[in-house]
């Protein structure tokens, strides 16, 4: 390995080591948020799927499509009985 | 004040509708409308969305659910079928999931919401507006005369439009909330661009078109809101109280049609009592109306001999009521 290239590596993982310790779990704990977000979004959207009305179905159908993959995790999320397990995670 | 006045005073005023207690005239009055403004030159359309619509009655030719049809010259009648369109709607609907992920078939779960949301009630009102949307937003026509479906329907309708959008900013502030944790995620992985939100389109369309549907019924500018009462208590008090729910609701009121009206002349004939005291109740009722809308009062129609079907029956009660 030439000097630089040793250089550039070290950087690398320099940068790689503080992404991990500062920002890793920010970014982690970011898409725990848009994903509680999310499952917000089809409970206001979809609540209709188990038996809470909230939006106009009419337009609610308009979004049916965009929300399609998402719809069994969202269930099984929303009628999961809750453990201590969810505090920890 | 008369009908005919308050049309040539304010030509800009191009969506007309009749509204009132069920089975007081407002298709009778639609149709005649569309009979005068027709004679006038312009092209009119006159649509109903009541599912028990009469406009196929009171022209005589079945039209339900066919889209526009040409009754005579310059006017065509459409009765809008919601369940049709609720059909078409959810057809869309599956296509698009189809399209979108390469389906062979719609997800059970999913196929069984499609089904269990066009049950619920609020669907065919919701689908019957859009579908208005769509006839005016075309603007093939100098006139769009709405035959209305009864007053609480109508009024319902004005008040879920103004929930609903409140509901669709808070969804959409939702939205872009998710939108700025998707960014900041991406920023901090350095990756390029997100993509773009279609839900977040979609949000904006639906708000575009819920308010294009309660503007149609609120546009002070091009609206004009007539109401068909008769000269008896309990329609008078209903209307008045009516009238104040659709004020507040901004609904522009151009002024009341008195329909029903038994010519006073006849008390010079030789008359049953049972009818000489109809004439008398009507005669009280009226100096009510006139104290109570004075000015706001454009017609006053007389009981006919028979009732209004047909072309020249029709036009007959144009000629009564634009002189």
């Amino acid at each position: 390995m030439s000097p630089e290239e040793e250089k550039k590596s070290f950087f690398q993982n320099l940068k790689e080591v503080i992404y991990g310790m500062a920002q890793h779990d920010m970014s982690r704990y970011a898409l725990r948020t848009r994903a509680s977000m999310e499952h917000l979004f089809i409970l206001i959207t979809m609540g209709d799927m188990i038996g809470i009305p909230i939006l106009p179905p009419y337009y609610s159908l308009r979004l049916l499509p965009y929300v399609v993959p998402q719809i069994s995790t969202w269930k099984r999320r929303l009628l999961r009985e809750k453990d201590v397990s969810d505090a920890m995670f | 004040m008369s009908l005919r006045s308050i049309f040539e005073e304010h030509p800009e005023r191009r969506y007309i509708m009749f509204g009132g207690k069920g089975g007081l005239g407002k298709t009778t009055f639609s149709a005649a409308t569309a009979y005068w403004l027709a004679s006038q030159g312009n092209k009119v359309l006159v649509f109903s969305v009541d599912p028990q619509a009469s406009l196929s009655d009171i022209f005589q030719k079945d039209i339900f659910g066919k889209g526009p049809v040409k009754i005579m010259e310059n006017i065509w009648a459409q009765e809008i079928d919601a369940d049709q369109h609720i059909k078409q709607y959810q057809g869309e609907i599956r296509q698009k999931i189809l399209d979108m992920y390469g389906f062979e078939a719609v997800p059970d779960e999913i196929e069984q919401y499609i089904q269990a949301a066009s049950a619920e009630p609020a669907m065919e009102e919701s689908a019957i507006f859009d579908a208005v949307v769509d006839i005016v937003v075309e603007g093939n026509y100098d006139y769009y005369i709405y035959d209305l479906v009864p007053l609480g329907h109508a009024l319902y309708y004005l008040s879920m439009a103004k929930v609903y959008d409140e509901w669709i900013n808070k969804i959409t502030k939702l939205r872009e909330e998710m939108r700025e944790y998707e960014e900041m995620v991406a920023r901090m992985k350095r990756q390029k661009e997100t993509e773009e939100d279609q839900i977040l389109t979609e949000l904006q369309y639906i708000r575009g078109r819920i308010n294009a549907s309660s503007r149609i019924l609120t546009d002070k500018v091009k609206t004009a809101f007539f109401f068909v009462i008769v000269p008896e208590e309990m329609i008078l008090i209903d209307t008045e109280k009516a009238a104040e729910l659709f004020a507040k609701f901004d609904v522009p009121i151009s002024g009341y049609v008195v329909n029903r009206v038994v010519p006073r002349e006849l008390l010079e004939q030789n008359i049953p009592s049972y009818l000489r005291n109809r004439i008398d109740m009507q005669a009280k009722y009226l100096q009510q109306i006139d104290g109570t809308f004075g000015n706001q009062v454009a017609s006053l129609v007389p009981e006919l001999e028979r009732d209004v079907t047909g072309l020249p029956m029709i036009e007959k009660l144009a000629r009564i009521m634009y002189g």
